[in-house]
């Protein structure tokens, strides 16, 4: 039988299992990754080394050309640069890019990140916070006409593709009424820093992927939200406090905590997703996040960047399980003391 | 508050408050219209007693339990009738937050043991506190009384053969079956309601566990100065604890009485026919008879003449139209044309099988109370 004292073991013991296993997938993925990248068809330094010989250069003139553009020439086999490659991370140190030569890997995802993790967490805990309010809402008014207008428009907002969404926004907020910029990060006018313009026009340009992430979601949690409250209010207990007269407020929470409990998984699974970026809403919004990168870096062949991208995907997708699953240890009490069952 | 609570009891062990159901009859709309679940049902539970109510699933016994609380779930709704409550008055009358408050502290509510009827992200204890607060104890009246009331949720559960602090610092799912059904009678009882509805309670729970809670509703009802209705499949149930049986089929009730005599000279035909039902555990299997036929659904239960002539071996043709005369005699009643025509005549043309199955249930009873 589970007491409270047990909750902290509890925790600690799946914590520890979950570091384990994420930290073996976290190596096979590498690897795996590793092994793709390398095989894609196309080398860059190749490509360019073979340009150069063409225009008419010597051989090791190009060769020399090519190392001073890049930095470095791979060379070794492909166990020899396996080996290479984890012993950096080991020290995390993801090599340099290719892309944007000289600069380290980390640099390069780090500014690319901020781009797309902030706008896809607002967008994300927006829809979540509208999503949910609405879900309840139209699980109570079910049978009402507001409540299946909520319900249809999460259906219709659920089916619409984000790129359709964020064309839409685009052509709205843009063209028809032009009060949003229509891409970019900041007016090009403004210096970067802490100063009231400058951040008024961050928040200017981020609104249309914000607005555009928060409406993709909102159908699907407003779905989740209504159908995990029209089964909670079904349940037994419901009626059975009911019957011993419990206040209506009472009740509400009862039915609330445990219709969102389900919904915090996905909530969880979702903000591990974020480091994915959104290709098409970076591409339309003209956005530099992670989504951009990516495709940068694998138009350029940029192999550590592309790894470096990889890894950084797989890490944030193992955390998001891992923190999901403590999530539920500790606000859900059947998880906690699992086998332990009276 | 507890120490009120129990002088209260003593003082009152002997008023029980009496329940009076006149003319009740709730009904549900579906496709086909409102179609009744429950109809004309006349029913005392005297104060003090243990009233048992069987029937089959369907047969409405369920919603005249809800009606009780005036909480037939919709689609369904009371369509007319009474249940007059001492000290409280008519609970269909009731609405709102009057009805809420008379919920908890004037009838207690015990769910099948199989239903979880407690929220499983709260311990057994933050439901008592919740509980408490939705009836007014806590902030305007302090402290005191909340802690009053776990004093007294702890006594109740040591009384039923628990550890009641350890239970009440358990969630659900730490709980067994049993140990569920003495929360559930608990959380009826802590508020110190006098009238309590246990529907299906040894339901889905081990045979020694069914006979310890048998026994823990027979002592505490006796403690309390209770006054119970048991809503049960199961004669046996009614036969260990119920003072008073009544016997429902098509939302009707078709006999009741004193438990004793019901089971021992049941008159209505499916009476009989529920208690020649019960194999014995003596004696050859053949010898227990099923109904034959099926039990009628919302939708097709006769709406003029006897709900039970389909299945009835004493058919008539008086049974197909028409009101079925409510027969009283002494402190017994059965609704049917063949007990009113010849009452004497029935009685012998019952096989000896019925008889004897009958007799052993009703010595069964007797030895318990």
């Amino acid at each position: 039988m589970a007491l409270h004292r047990s909750r902290a073991r509890a925790v600690a013991w799946r914590l520890a299992g979950h570091l384990a296993r994420g930290f073996v997938m976290i190596l096979v993925v590498t690897t795996i990754s590793f092994l793709i990248i390398r095989n894609v068809p196309g080398n860059p330094l190749a490509a360019r080394y073979e340009k150069l010989v063409e225009q008419g250069m010597a051989p090791d003139a190009a060769a020399r050309a090519v190392e001073v553009l890049y930095g470095f020439m791979p060379q070794g086999s492909l166990w020899d640069q396996y080996v290479g490659y984890m012993s950096g991370l080991a020290r995390f140190d993801l090599g340099e890019s290719l892309m944007v030569p000289g600069s380290p890997v980390s640099d390069v995802l780090l500014s690319a990140t901020k781009w797309t993790v902030l706008p896809v967490l607002a967008g994300t805990l927006l829809s979540f916070l509208v999503g949910v309010v609405m879900g309840v809402y139209a699980a109570i008014k079910r049978s009402g006409v507001l409540g299946d207008m909520l319900a249809i428009s999460g259906s219709l907002l659920h089916g619409v593709p984000q790129y359709v969404l964020a064309l839409l926004l685009g052509a709205i907020f843009t063209t028809l009424i032009p009060i949003l910029p229509a891409g970019g990060t900041a007016d090009i006018l403004y210096e970067p820093g802490f100063d009231a313009a400058y951040i008024g026009s961050l928040i200017e340009h981020a609104t249309l992927p914000v607005l555009t992430y928060a409406l993709a979601g909102y159908g699907g949690w407003i779905l989740a939200m209504k159908s995990s409250v029209v089964t909670v209010l079904g349940d037994d207990f419901i009626l059975a406090a009911e019957l011993r007269g419990m206040k209506r407020s009472i009740i509400f929470r009862y039915v609330a905590r445990n219709a969102i409990l389900p919904l915090f998984t996905i909530l969880a699974l979702s903000l591990g997703l974020l480091f994915g970026g959104s290709i098409f809403i970076e591409r339309i919004f003209n956005y530099p996040g992670l989504g951009l990168m990516l495709i940068d870096s694998i138009n350029n062949r940029d192999y550590a960047l592309m790894g470096g991208a990889f890894l950084l995907i797989t890490v944030a997708i193992i955390v998001a399980n891992i923190v999901a699953d403590l999530l539920y240890t500790v606000i859900d009490p059947r998880v906690r003391g699992e086998g332990e069952t009276a | 508050m507890a120490a009120e609570q129990s002088s209260e009891q003593s003082s009152d062990r002997s008023s029980a408050p009496g329940v009076r159901i006149r003319g009740l009859s709730v009904v549900y709309r579906t496709g086909a219209g409102e179609l009744p679940a429950v109809s004309g049902i006349d029913l005392d539970l005297p104060p003090g007693t243990i009233t048992g109510v069987v029937g089959e699933s369907g047969s409405g016994k369920s919603t005249l339990a809800l009606s009780l609380l005036n909480a037939v779930q919709p689609p369904g709704r009371i369509a007319a009738g009474s249940v007059e409550i001492d000290g409280l008055g008519d609970v269909a009358a009731l609405h709102g937050d009057g009805l809420r408050r008379a919920r908890g502290r004037h009838i207690g509510y015990v769910f099948q043991a199989a239903q979880n009827s407690l929220n499983p992200l709260k311990t057994v204890g933050g439901q008592l506190l919740d509980l408490g607060r939705s009836h007014g104890m806590g902030r305007s009246h302090g402290p005191d009384d909340l802690r009053g009331l776990v004093r007294e949720a702890r006594g109740l559960l040591d009384r039923m053969g628990l550890d009641g602090a350890r239970v009440l610092d358990s969630y659900q799912h730490e709980l067994s079956g049993g140990m569920r059904q003495r929360v559930g009678i608990m959380l009826a009882l802590v508020l110190n309601a006098r009238v309590v509805v246990l529907d299906e309670p040894t339901t889905a729970l081990d045979m020694i566990t069914q006979a310890t809670i048998l026994r823990i509703i027979r002592e505490v009802h006796e403690e309390r100065g209770l006054t119970t209705l048991v809503i049960t499949h199961d004669l046996g149930v009614v036969a260990e604890v119920a003072d008073n049986l009544a016997v429902m089929y098509g939302g009707r009730l078709v006999e009741q009485g004193p438990t004793g005599e019901v089971l021992g000279d049941p008159r209505h035909p499916y009476t009989r026919g529920l208690l020649a039902a019960i194999p014995r555990l003596a004696g050859d299997i053949g010898e227990a008879r099923a109904l034959p036929g099926r039990p009628p659904t919302l939708d097709s239960v006769p709406a003029d003449g006897c709900v039970f002539r389909e299945r009835c071996a004493l058919r008539m043709e008086v049974c197909e139209t028409g009101r079925v005369p409510v027969v009283s005699w002494g402190s017994r009643t059965a609704v049917c044309h063949a007990v009113q025509g010849a009452r004497e005549d029935v009685k012998q043309t019952v096989t000896a099988g019925t008889v004897t199955a009958g007799t052993a249930i009703a010595d069964m009873g007797e030895e318990q109370a």
